[in-house]
Parts: C-alpha cells; sequence; structure tokens
C-alpha cells in the first residue's frame, strides 16, 4: 500500500510515522508546505518515504490520503481526492470542516470510496470509546464527551477559536446553539490528568456522534479550559502557541438502557493529543486503503470501525484506552 | 444627571458581578470512589 500524508505537523508527523511501521504499507508520501519539515520528516522515516514537498499540483499516487494540514480548508482537499477515486481520511476536528466533509459523503458513496471524517483524538479516538461503551446497551440515551489538552500548534489555535465560536448540544431530537464557554463540568480524566473543569465550545464530536446513533436524546461535547483561556477567547492569542502541549485525555460517557435497567459507561484514554491523533489516523487510514471500513460515504468512526480490533491495534501502537470502575462512574 | 449616573454604576456592578459569576462556575462534585482501569487483554477480544 502507499499511503500519503498532506500536512507534516505535529498529528501528520506523528501519522506518518505510524504509517512507516504499519504492516502493509510499502511506501509514505510525504507534502507540506515547509520543504525542511518534509526533509526532516523523510529522514527519520527512511527509504519509505517519498518526499513530494508541496511542489507536486496533481493529487499524490496513493491507496488512501490522510488529511493533517491545519483546520479550515479539508473539504475542498477531500473533493479533489474523491473525484480522483481516493479515500480519504481528515483529521480535522472544527465544525466548519466536518460539517462540510459530511456533506460529501453522497459523491463519496457514488464513487464506492470511504471519507472518514474526524479521524484523531477528538473526534476520532472518542467516537470509537463511544461506540464501543455503547455495545453494553440495547440502547443508548445520552453521550456525553470531554477532552482535554492540545496537541500542536494548530490545534492550540483550534482550540482557541472552539471557545469562541457557538456550541451546538444535541437534545432531544434537535440542535440547540449554546454560548461556549458555558456549562461548567468536571469531568475526571484518566491519570495524571485527573479533574479538570470542562465547557462547552465549537468541537465536532456531536455533529459525528449524532449520526452514528439515531435515536440518541443528548450529546454534548465539552473541552477543559482555565480562566484565562476562557476570558482571551475571543481575542486574538495573547501568546503564539507552544510547539506540542502536554498530556492530554478524553473522557466519553454513554448513557443508555439494557432490558429494563438504565446504566452508565465511561471510557477514557491519556496521551499526548497529538500522538493519539497520529494513531488513529494512522489506523484509519490502513483501513481505507485495505477497504476494510465498514460503508462508503463520508462519517465518522463511530460508524466506520469495528471498536474492538481497532481499539486493539491502538493498543499495539501504544494508545491505551481505559473504563472508569465504581459506584460514582457518572461524577 | 445623578440617577444616570447611579443608574450607570448600577448597571456596571450587576455586568461585574454576572461576569465573575459566570467566570466561576458553579462548582462539581468529584467521583467519590472507583478509578480508571485500562482495557487489555479480555476486553479488547
Amino acid at each position: 500500500m502507499r499511503i500519503a500524508v498532506l500536512g507534516l505537523g505535529a498529528v501528520g508527523a506523528r501519522a506518518a510515522r505510524q504509517l512507516a511501521s504499519s504492516d502493509g504499507v510499502d511506501a509514505v508520501v510525504l507534502r507540506d508546505p515547509r520543504p525542511d519539515l518534509v526533509a526532516e520528516v523523510s529522514a527519520s522515516l527512511g527509504a519509505i518515504a517519498v518526499a513530494e514537498g508541496s511542489a507536486a499540483d496533481a493529487p499524490p499516487d496513493a491507496d488512501a490520503v490522510v488529511l493533517a494540514s491545519p483546520a479550515g480548508h479539508h473539504a475542498e482537499a477531500a473533493l479533489e481526492l474523491l473525484e480522483r477515486d481516493i479515500p480519504v481520511v481528515s483529521v480535522s476536528d472544527a465544525t466548519d470542516d466536518v460539517d462540510r466533509l459530511l456533506d460529501l459523503g453522497p459523491l463519496a458513496d457514488a464513487r464506492g470510496l470511504t471519507l472518514v471524517v474526524g479521524a484523531a483524538f477528538s473526534p476520532g479516538l472518542t467516537c470509537v470509546l463511544a461506540r464501543h461503551a455503547a455495545g453494553e446497551f440495547d440502547r443508548v440515551d445520552e453521550i456525553h464527551v470531554a477532552k482535554a489538552g492540545t496537541g500542536g500548534p494548530a490545534c492550540a489555535r483550534q482550540h482557541h477559536r472552539a471557545l469562541a465560536q457557538p456550541a451546538v448540544d444535541w437534545r432531544d431530537g434537535g440542535w440547540q446553539r449554546r454560548p461556549s464557554g458555558s456549562g461548567r463540568e468536571l469531568c475526571w480524566f484518566p491519570d495524571p490528568v485527573g479533574g479538570a473543569d470542562c465547557y462547552r465550545a465549537a468541537v465536532a464530536d456531536s455533529l459525528l456522534l449524532v449520526n452514528a446513533f439515531p435515536g440518541v436524546q443528548r450529546v454534548t461535547a465539552r473541552v477543559a479550559a482555565n480562566r484565562r483561556d476562557r476570558l482571551s477567547a475571543r481575542l486574538p492569542m495573547l501568546r503564539p502557541p507552544h510547539p506540542e502541549g502536554g498530556v492530554g485525555a478524553v473522557r466519553v460517557e454513554v448513557r443508555g438502557r439494557r432490558g429494563d435497567l438504565r446504566g452508565v459507561r465511561v471510557l477514557g484514554a491519556m496521551d499526548r493529543p497529538a500522538v493519539a491523533a497520529g494513531a488513529v489516523a494512522a489506523a484509519a487510514a490502513v483501513l481505507a486503503a485495505r477497504g476494510e471500513l465498514a460503508r462508503t460515504g463520508a462519517a465518522g468512526l463511530a460508524e466506520l470501525v469495528e471498536p474492538v480490533p481497532f481499539l486493539a491495534e491502538l493498543a499495539h501502537r501504544g494508545v491505551k484506552a481505559a473504563v472508569f470502575e465504581g459506584a460514582a462512574a457518572q461524577a | 444627571m445623578t440617577m444616570l449616573r447611579r443608574a450607570l454604576v448600577a448597571l456596571g456592578v450587576a455586568g461585574a458581578l454576572a461576569a465573575a459569576l459566570r467566570l466561576r462556575g458553579s462548582g462539581g462534585v468529584p467521583p467519590q470512589g472507583g478509578g480508571w482501569r485500562e482495557l487489555s487483554g479480555p476486553d479488547l477480544r
């Protein structure tokens, strides 16, 4: 297989490294507008890397493409690739991108291709965890997602934007716009992240999860933020984003029914967000290139992968999921 | 004029209080028991 990675930031570089060590991948095509970055990643990958820089105008010759460029123009890039019959995996977590990528579903479906939307840490790993947790129930009533931490600079900028744009919650069969920065909730993430105050923000998990779980009553998504984040969200970033954030985590709470009983299952994961996102994107790209995703069209990972083998693959790549066990699992 | 000034001061104080409360939030309760267990082995088969 030949898989291309467009964009070699914190997530793209990790995805390329994961792909280089994946069974069946013969070549990893690297493209980025920054030639020094292409050369650096290419050198670290060795002979399997095919450095194309940004000079090539035509879409890459590949069995699948990972779009790992900063959020904002993933739909245009995906359209171009789908028109050339190449499956696409997008890591964008921006609601605008995800909305427009999902609109490409009919085109992808008509061409017999899969467009994987939001294949990163959150959304991405969160979608797989939600699907896994939902396996405990006959019917899923509520899904609540929270994320702590950011990856590279593009992720930090997106986090900043997300706290300034309106959030969307799914409630009783309809979308409700809520102010970002509202809805404070103390979420308990896997160690060592622990407890963090999380707030509504314009994150894309809800958009993907509502499609994946027809009949779900409530879906919400929150991000961990401090007071400075919330105060300065509507201003330009006060200082340049860090090259890469520290350890982050995701937490997915699924409420549902089994028979007459109501239950709650809480799953989570802890890792550097860019590392986990790279592993998720690479694993999804391998499945896309092999044609082993559940269906064609545009969708998130909750609709496209079997959660147990996918989580096992991620564990093999070093990204470990966890379950919260205890009487106060919903806290 | 005095009334207008008082009204503006009252509005300012109310706005500042609302902003402080919105930033502070209402708090939460940490889990009182239980903990995280890594999914491995039989969980992933």
